[in-house]
């Protein structure tokens, strides 16, 4: 490589469009690869009042129409919203004069659009996967979750290189589609610390009020509200941890469970001590974050954990199953406690123990802030990712694409 | 004039009659110099790859074995069909002048060709979703429509097979009518007009 690669990231979310943590990792890598010379182009669809293109932090966002095919299911809009994003990409490619040098598509939600692209412009694919059916869905029980599955498959197949966030990650895709080792890497997830570093616990005693009484003990629960994040464990956990402690649980985020949770809390009488906020914007979550005695990730199946990384930037002791990526992120007594999965008892375990142990909490707080600012940095992890664009392009420059 | 014709049937395969006319257009084509690169659908019935009488023909698989419906099935099965159609075009030294993309199925991967690639492509229209279903509104029919809208908007002609057809193409997507060409199978001047449609959706190249 004799200048910066050209990459065109395909993300079906991308800021302001948040709906889980494929948007953050796809802008701050973006900007980081920005920052660290290459030419960034991203590819996502449509948000009311965001512009078709605009230019943040010298990344190029271009926002394609993802409502114009009407849908008879979310898969089906996902493939015919590949259709528009294929369409309006290859445009732009061809208005560069082809000048992209690598095509890397996060989640089968992408699969389409990356995989055509790769083709038509005989240019490298990789792909991120950031989770999978067959994980989110604890097996595979129905043709539509199988043609996801497939779909994924399909993807990794294609893809030069797949990028996992986590060890457990590379394992899991390595085994569910059975890839061969080297096409795999790991890349860790990041967190931005200057985005928290803004806001000081001590400030925000106001914000604080309208949460929790001054004598509550604030534990925050931030996710999408469906049964692989296990918050159906942390509710049957509070109730145990009410006994001990005055504290208020919030619950921030959306998803199918929350009915059914906020009505078993509201019939057990603890609409006081558990609070569903739904989904909030991101300077109230960054001070929920700072404010909080203490982040809990109970989930089930967790790819990486990204939450986990927030709270640890926000200097919030946190408290997470012994699954996935949080298992890899977490050492038990030092950088957070850790808590056997689905079990409530252990997790409300946990949280009492980082609730009333206050020299406790600062030392696992205070090592995780400094293991984040170590190992989970953006301009390290844009490096790392830009290196493994320069070793594909040094393959591709030696094939009869090329 | 090297020219890619995308189809959904071609026989052996045969769902309707589209496989029997697309056959005799490519014969046709063939016997008129014109470089005829059939991609359609393999159910196994052949290889991946033949050239009966002079058609080179590639046939692909859906890489995606499971399906809730032929929608989801059509569209990833579009992205091999565009895979085979981009090794043409680089195979043949970029040299592919012009698609004719027969119904609805594989307009996605016309409408890519042309974004990445500047090929122009001829929608040619065998049948409508709103005849196909009655008129019916569900999202299912309403994507179908739109994919047949998404194709109308984008070939640079399209060829019908009867003045009705036209008449309803116009009713329905309001396409202006000097873009619709009909022609009549096997109608006298019938290779005529299909080579006079190419020669101008391919911008004025030589046929």
């Amino acid at each position: 490589m004799t200048s910066a690669p050209s990459i065109m990231m395909l993300s079906w979310e991308f800021p302001p469009r948040i709906v889980g943590g494929i948007s953050p990792h796809v802008y701050y890598l973006s900007r980081s690869l920005a920052k660290n010379g290459a030419k960034v182009y991203v590819v996502t669809c449509d948000f009311p009042g965001a512009p078709q293109h605009e230019t943040i932090d010298g990344v190029e966002v271009f926002r394609i129409d993802s409502y114009k095919n009407p849908s008879p299911d979310f898969a089906t809009w996902v493939y015919l919203m590949n259709v528009n994003m294929q369409k309006e990409a290859a445009a732009l490619v061809r208005s560069l004069d082809g000048k992209i040098d690598v095509f890397h598509a996060h989640d089968w939600l992408v699969a389409d659009a990356g995989i055509g692209l790769k083709h038509v412009f005989r240019k490298p694919l990789l792909t991120t996967i950031h989770s999978t059916e067959i994980g989110r869905r604890n097996g595979i029980h129905y043709d539509y979750e199988r043609m996801i599955h497939e779909t994924e498959a399909w993807l990794t197949y294609e893809a030069w290189r797949v990028i996992c966030c986590s060890h457990y990650m590379v394992s899991h895709v390595q085994w569910a589609f059975g890839l061969p080792q080297d096409k795999l890497v790991m890349v860790p997830n990041g967190v931005n610390v200057e985005t928290y570093a803004r806001t000081e616990r001590e400030d925000l005693n106001g914000f604080r009020n309208r949460f929790a009484l001054p004598e509550e003990k604030i534990v925050l629960f931030v996710g999408r509200l469906v049964y692989e994040k296990g918050v159906h464990v942390l509710v049957n956990a509070a109730f145990k941890v009410l006994r001990q402690v005055n504290a208020k649980f919030i619950i921030v985020g959306n998803g199918y469970m929350k009915e059914q949770l906020s009505g078993l809390v509201k019939n057990m009488g603890f609409s006081h001590k558990i609070l569903f906020t739904g989904f909030v914007d991101d300077d109230t979550l960054r001070k929920l974050q700072t404010c909080a005695d203490v982040c809990v990730v109970p989930s089930l199946f967790e790819p990486f954990g990204i939450v986990a990384l927030e709270a640890m930037a926000a200097k919030s002791p946190i408290v997470v199953s012994d699954t996935g990526g949080l298992s890899e992120i977490v050492e038990h007594d030092v950088t957070g406690a850790k808590a056997y999965p689905e079990n409530p008892d252990s997790l409300a375990w946990g949280i009492t123990k980082v609730l009333l142990d206050e020299g406790y909490a600062n030392w696992i707080r205070h090592n995780a802030y400094k293991k984040i600012q170590e190992q989970y940095d953006w301009h390290q992890i844009a490096q790392k990712t830009k290196r493994i664009y320069e070793t594909v392009l040094s393959e591709y420059s030696r094939s009869f694409w090329s | 004039m090297h020219v890619i014709i995308l189809s959904w049937e071609f026989p052996p395969r045969m769902v309707g009659q589209l496989a029997d006319h697309v056959k005799e257009l490519a014969l046709q084509l063939v016997k008129n110099k014109v470089k005829t690169y059939v991609v359609t659908y393999d159910d196994f019935l052949t290889g991946e790859y033949d050239e009966p009488e002079g058609i080179k023909t590639y046939r692909v698989t859906n890489p995606v074995r499971t399906h809730i419906g032929v929608l989801t099935w059509v569209l990833t099965l579009n992205q091999e069909v565009e895979r085979a159609a981009a090794n043409v075009y680089y195979t043949t030294g970029k040299s592919v002048d012009m698609i004719d993309a027969h119904d609805w199925h594989f307009i996605s991967a016309a409408v890519t060709l042309k974004k990445a690639l500047g090929i122009p492509f001829i929608y040619s229209v065998e049948s409508l979703e709103e005849h196909r279903s009655h008129g019916a509104n569900s999202p299912f029919n309403m994507a179908i429509k739109s994919l047949e809208w998404l194709g109308m908007y984008e070939a640079q002609k399209l060829i019908v097979k009867s003045d009705w057809m036209r008449d309803e193409v116009f009713r329905l997507f309001k396409v202006p009518l000097e873009k619709i060409t009909v022609v009549a199978p096997k109608s006298t001047h019938w290779m005529k007009t299909i080579l006079g449609t190419y020669h101008d959706a391919a911008g004025g190249k030589g046929v």
